[in-house]
């Protein structure tokens, strides 16, 4: 806060520095923004997709670019050349053992990352894929079961306003049960009666039939009875 | 010749400083921690592979052999980039200095030792007699086992020096040789393959990270399970 006391004082004394911009604790110039509290966490700035264009997998691409205005395509070959040259000249590089012992192993370096780079390269993309996919099926498992859940509870929401159905089912079963019985328990005092009924009805036409019949057995016998001995010697002769 | 030949193995100092604690310090650069979920190529290659070691040598012991998985992660990622970075030209290894490793060597070693002691006293004593000797040999063996229980943090630190240091020396004098036979021969071409071949072979010195930590690993699975 003194510092921006002091500014405001600096402005006022000086007006040409009142043109400056705003000059907030951390900024200098305007352009140069020096760190006034501790970085963001979250969320972090996305990464680029490719690195920086290099060429012969050591030299940026933008010393080709910055050589080419004045030097054109060759300039920095010519340049390399002839620092090489210029080392080897004047000793100021000296070939030793060592040099013969940097060949092959930077050789076999490079052999061995053109060779197996890209394969490594896809392994490590394969790496990340899986973990990326790890994730990925723990979010679908999750929507998966939280939606099948919702299925479910639909189901049974649908199921409880169908609820009465069932109830229905059942009542409707105990109905024809009840009904059944009652039938039944009708059928029974209906055979029931009539077997009371038939007996009578049995007994009266047994009765009826004892009599007719003791009535001929009676009337047999008085005829027989009536029938004189004459009347009989009488029926033979005329047959 | 003869001071060139070990030049290399003198440690480097700028102006008098010796510089080798940034040199001890510097494979760690090569370790990056991802800041992101998805961590880029080489931190995943390099997660892929802590993770495969660690696997592979933390199976075999128990919770408290567990406890010096960090340890021994540690050691053997820093004496594998150490080796390998010694190979690439003009660099110090600083795995070839024999004060260095035996400060490796001797303090793990111990720490196993007074581990054994402490926990299973009994079954460390038992170690020094393999079982089903004959009686007769029994003061022979002990003293046997004695002498090569106190050989090995010597041994494990005189193994790796030993090997670090005789691949380089191998390299320079051979690629001396080479140099040397240029103007004279093209039997040049078959010494460069030989130094090619001795290359891969000195690649082996990871190979050496594996005897170094097995041969840890083993003493320490000895003294805790057995």
């Amino acid at each position: 806060m003194l510092s921006r006391l002091a500014l405001h004082a600096a402005g006022a004394l000086a007006p040409a520095l009142k043109n400056a911009a705003p000059l907030a604790p951390g900024v200098l110039q305007a352009s140069r923004i020096f760190h006034t509290a501790s970085p963001h966490l979250a969320p972090l700035p996305p990464l680029p997709e490719h690195g920086g264009k290099i060429r012969h997998g050591l030299i940026p691409e933008e010393f080709f670019g910055f050589m080419y205005p004045k030097t054109g395509v060759t300039g920095p070959y010519v340049l390399g050349t002839g620092l090489i040259l210029y080392l080897l000249s004047k000793e100021i590089y000296v070939i030793t053992a060592d040099t013969v012992a940097a060949m092959t192993t930077l050789g076999l370096f490079i052999y061995v990352v053109k060779k197996y780079g890209p394969s490594i390269a896809s392994f490590a993309d394969k790496l990340r894929e899986d973990q990326l996919g790890q994730a990925e099926g723990l979010k679908q498992a999750s929507l998966k079961g939280i939606s099948d859940a919702i299925e479910l509870e639909k189901k049974q929401q649908a199921l409880v306003a169908k609820r009465h159905y069932l109830f229905d089912v059942q009542r409707n079963n105990i109905a024809m049960t009840l009904e059944v019985f009652y039938r039944e328990r009708l059928h029974k005092v209906y055979t029931e009666v009539k077997n009371r009924l038939d007996y009578h009805i049995a007994k009266q036409n047994m009765m009826r039939r004892k009599e007719q019949e003791h009535m001929i057995s009676w009337v047999e016998n008085h005829v027989m009875k009536s029938i004189s001995a004459q009347e009989v010697s009488h029926f033979w002769h005329v047959w | 010749m003869n001071e060139n030949l070990f030049a290399p193995f003198i440690c480097p100092t700028i102006m008098g400083i010796s510089t080798l604690p940034i040199i001890m310090i510097f494979p760690c650069l090569i370790f990056t921690t991802p800041k992101r979920w998805l961590p880029n190529r080489i931190q995943m290659l390099q997660i892929w592979l802590i993770r495969l070691i660690t696997k592979q040598m933390m199976t075999m012991h128990n919770n408290l052999g567990r406890t010096w998985a960090l340890m021994l992660m540690t050691l053997i990622l820093f004496i594998a980039t150490t080796n390998l970075l010694g190979l690439l030209p003009y660099s110090f290894t600083p795995t070839t200095q024999l004060s260095m490793n035996i400060s490796m060597a001797i303090p793990l070693w111990m720490a196993t030792v007074l581990l054994g002691f402490r926990n299973k006293p009994k079954t460390s004593l038992a170690h020094f007699l393999p079982q089903g000797t004959p009686t007769l040999l029994i003061p022979m063996l002990i003293i046997i086992e004695t002498i090569s229980l106190f050989i090995q943090p010597l041994a494990l630190a005189v193994r790796l020096t030993a090997n670090i240091t005789a691949g380089h020396l191998l390299i320079h004098l051979i690629s001396s040789a080479a140099l040397a036979l240029v103007s004279i021969n093209i039997v040049l071409s078959s010494v460069t393959l030989i130094v090619l071949f001795l290359l891969t072979i000195l690649e082996l010195a990871v190979a050496m990270i594996q005897a170094y930590v097995f041969t840890l690993l083993v003493s320490l699975y000895l003294h805790n399970n057995t």
